[in-house]
């Protein structure tokens, strides 16, 4: 029994990192159902949603406009350019429209507000973790994933759809920029075709999938953070340095993986 | 007052996975005292004091809230009595998000119904208390440590708790900082009149506003009692504790303790009798270090022993042992040395002495004050003692080094 | 005051997002803010390959409405499509309906040729009088085979 076999050996230590997996997938998932049902707790926390909303959303108008316009317009151009081969650069709107509201818009706003939100929630929790500031909040009988985690889940779920539909309108404009004025086509033609091939499932399910992002970004961001003091490896300062990358990557694989099978089952 | 026990641990033991952390600890904290935890850093001070919050559980073994075992409460009585407990963190914790007037505001929002104006007066009330008036729209990282403390007491105790638990209050801050947390834990204390239970580093002045002691050393409580008790007690790991500071002082000057010398010297004067071998002991005396202390500083006559002690052992090497053996004086052992040889090391070290920047005048440029240091020197003999070895040390005691100030910058040997 | 800036920037934020939303969802994707203002019609066809659910429903070239859903009537093999129709259009017992295609590989869509009749379709009314899908391939084979 001492000395194990390889393989089975192998087969140990892919049991063992399969179940702590499993298990890392349940705590997030009770991590969630928790902030999220305490979202409706009563007494309500407007105040505290709000402020994450100004976080989250208000403070991200500007990079989401920018990201918008350019992908936008990077589509025009591309999209002129293969629409051209056949003949049918009128179909540009449609191409620019479609790319936007399926795919683009929630992908890159969530990745947007990864970066500049959810590394900041994962450094700010993860801080406040380490200074004793969540176990402050134990002590005074406040429950810390309630008054800490709950807005954020709140704001992610009213920020998120909001950022999609501003880069997605940005986005059509900007095709309109490089599509219209730049290369010459006729602007009713661009507007008429996104408004002859668009139907409300395209815009639908651009919606949930900015909701599943939102909650994969708040609750994965958030979770790590929270329990940066579990982390092996890492104390202190370094310890939140390591939360917040691990935050930025896992969330941006999740939602990345979360996109493709959002996309097979609403297609 | 009436001694209640308002918090009493019986036999628990708590463990960190492998490590345990409390072997078998009984505490009793009682009420409108103040009760201070002393130890060792990482022998579980903190973690005793979690357990009366309840952030941590004990594994076994049972606490006791006013005569009641925390463990056959229910749910709704644990948190009527949680609300009664404030704890105040090491580094404060104080919500660096959220202003002066939020951070001690917070409690009373989340905790209770009352309405806005009157947490506000509440608030307001303990900021003036704690004269923080100034400062209610700062965040805490713009205000100084001091003031931090401050508002961290004030949001311990803006909810009226009876017991508020102190973790290291005074840690990380400077001497004078220290003592103004301290006479401001207590003044509140006697004002207040909760129980307070604290860990602390700080002796021996963390003694004077307790009301009780307990020493936590290897995995439990040996020694519980009134700081009084506690000075009289002959255990000698009690007196380890109050004689802390002093020992880290010798770990500065790089000597040995009395002890290990003494040790030492009963040592070599068993091997006189057997091997024939001499050695000699060398007593050197600071004069006025008491004076010194007090009119140039501390630290300057603390520079002056370490001073000595490092000349000794630059000189000595690994053959011979230098120890403090009071305030002012070092003794020095020297094996396989007689009383020529000693006298030969003893001019040798006064020459060294006088390049040395402790001697110079120049390096105390407000006030200089003469000392001297004097050596005396004794031979061990076959049935000589310890105690006649020093005595004949001292009765032979000469000026080897002497600070002037009028000729300035010299060391004179006489 | 640091408050109320952060409560405009919210607020601005949240309007201009709604704005954004309020254009997606009813111009682009055509939502029926109110739920009333069209009837439905069904259309019987042969073959409606191609055509779509949100496919437009016109007359003479101008959109009338759009399709709702595409079903098969098990009876008669035949596809059963309802259009919802603009309430303030009329269209009449005998208008023929056909699935057309815009452009040569155009999207479908359907357009009515209005009928001489006095009698209108009433909502759940269904239009007998229909052309299917004009299959490319066939039409070529038969070119091919010189049939036309």
């Amino acid at each position: 029994m001492k000395k194990q076999a390889l393989p089975l050996a192998l087969f140990r230590y892919l049991g063992r990192s399969f179940i702590s997996f499993v298990g890392e997938l349940g705590a997030i998932a009770i991590f969630f159902f928790y902030g999220f049902v305490n979202i409706f707790s009563y007494p309500f926390q407007p105040r505290k949603i709000m402020q994450q909303v100004y976080f989250i959303g208000a403070k991200s108008i500007m990079i989401v406009a920018l990201v918008g316009l350019f992908t936008g317009m990077v589509l025009g151009l591309q999209g002129y350019y293969t629409l051209v081969k056949f003949g049918s650069e009128g179909m540009l709107g449609a191409a620019v429209a479609l790319s936007l509201l399926r795919e683009l818009g929630p992908v890159l706003t969530a990745l947007m507000v990864i970066g500049r939100a959810g590394s900041s929630m994962a450094a700010e929790i993860g801080i406040m973790r380490i200074s004793e500031q969540i176990d402050a909040l134990d002590t005074m009988d406040i429950d810390p994933i309630r008054f800490l985690i709950s807005p954020r889940i709140g704001a992610s779920i009213i920020s998120f759809p909001l950022l999609t539909s501003l880069f997605d309108v940005i986005g059509i404009l900007g095709g309109y920029l490089t599509g219209c004025l730049l290369l010459r086509i006729n602007s009713g033609i661009y507007f008429n075709r996104i408004y002859d091939s668009v139907v409300m499932k395209d815009v639908t399910s651009g919606y949930w999938k900015s909701l599943a992002f939102a909650i994969i970004v708040s609750t994965i961001c958030s979770y790590q953070g929270y329990f940066t003091h579990l982390r092996p490896g890492g104390f202190g300062a370094r310890g939140v340095s390591l939360a917040t990358t691990s935050a930025v990557v896992i969330s941006c694989v999740l939602v990345l993986a979360a996109d493709y099978v959002l996309t097979s089952l609403l297609l | 007052m009436t001694r209640s026990p308002f918090v009493e641990f019986r036999n628990v033991v708590k463990r960190f996975g492998e490590r345990t952390i409390l072997d078998g600890v009984d505490l009793t904290v009682f009420k409108g005292e103040i009760t201070t935890i002393i130890g060792k850093s990482g022998a579980g001070k903190s973690v005793l004091l979690k357990h009366i919050i309840g952030l941590l559980k004990p594994d076994s073994g049972e606490i006791l809230f006013e005569g009641r075992p925390l463990r056959s409460m229910s749910k709704a009585e644990w948190k009527q009595l949680k609300r009664k407990v404030s704890y105040m963190f090491q580094q404060n914790a104080l919500f660096d998000s959220m202003n002066v007037f939020d951070n001690v505001a917070l409690p009373l929002r989340e905790r209770t119904r009352m309405p806005a104006e009157e947490i506000r007066k509440k608030v307001m009330a303990r900021i003036e208390q704690f004269e923080l008036s100034e400062v209610t729209d700062k965040f805490p990282s713009q205000i100084s440590g001091g003031m931090q403390k401050r508002v961290a007491l004030a949001r311990a105790l803006v909810t009226d708790p009876s017991i508020i638990l102190f973790d290291e209050p005074t840690t990380g801050l400077d001497p004078l900082r220290k003592n103004t947390v301290l006479s401001m834990i207590a003044h509140h204390q006697r004002e207040i009149g909760f129980t307070a239970v604290m860990v602390s580093h700080d002796i021996p002045d963390v003694f004077l506003i307790s009301n009780r002691v307990a020493i936590i050393e290897d995995k439990r409580i040996p020694f519980q009692g009134t700081p009084v008790e506690l000075e009289q007690s002959d255990d000698p790991l009690v007196q380890q504790f109050i004689r802390g500071q002093e020992s880290l002082a010798d770990e500065l000057t790089g000597l040995l303790t009395r002890p290990d010398l003494e040790q030492k010297i009963r040592q070599e004067l068993t091997r006189i009798g057997r091997f024939q071998k001499t050695f000699s002991v060398v007593l050197f005396v600071i004069d006025d270090l008491e004076h010194i202390r007090e009119k140039v500083g501390f630290i300057a006559a603390q520079r002056i022993v370490q001073c000595l002690g490092n000349l000794l052992k630059g000189h000595l090497g690994t053959t011979g042992m230098s120890a403090r053996f009071s305030q002012n004086e070092i003794l020095t052992v020297l094996p396989h040395t007689d009383l020529s040889r000693a006298q030969h090391f003893l001019e040798d070290l006064a020459g060294r002495m006088k390049d040395a920047e402790t001697f110079q005048a120049k390096t105390y440029p407000r006030i200089c004050l003469e000392f001297y240091i004097k050596a005396g020197i004794a031979q061990a003999n076959s049935g000589a003692s310890l105690e006649s070895l020093i005595e004949q040390a001292r009765s032979n005691l000469r000026t080897i080094a002497h600070l002037e100030c009028t000729t300035g910058r010299r060391v004179s040997k006489s | 005051m640091k408050k109320y800036t952060m409560e405009t920037a919210v607020g601005v934020f949240v309007f201009i997002g709604l704005l954004c939303v309020v254009y997606l969802t009813v111009k682009l994707g055509k939502m029926e803010i109110i739920g009333g203002n069209f009837y439905v019609i069904y259309a019987k066809f042969d073959n409606v390959s191609g055509l779509k659910p949100d496919s437009s429903v016109e007359i003479a070239g101008v959109e009338i409405g759009r399709v709702g859903d595409i079903k098969l009537d098990v009876n008669s093999e035949m596809a059963v499509v309802s259009l919802k129709i603009k309430k303030d259009i009329p269209v009449q017992e005998d208008a023929i309906a056909s699935v057309k295609t815009s452009g040569l590989i155009g999207d479908k869509y359907i357009s009515i040729t209005p009928g001489g009749s006095e009698e209108l379709l009433k909502p759940g009314d269904t239009i007998t009088d229909t052309e299917s899908t004009l299959d490319i391939e066939d039409l070529i084979r038969q070119f091919v085979h010189g049939k036309v």
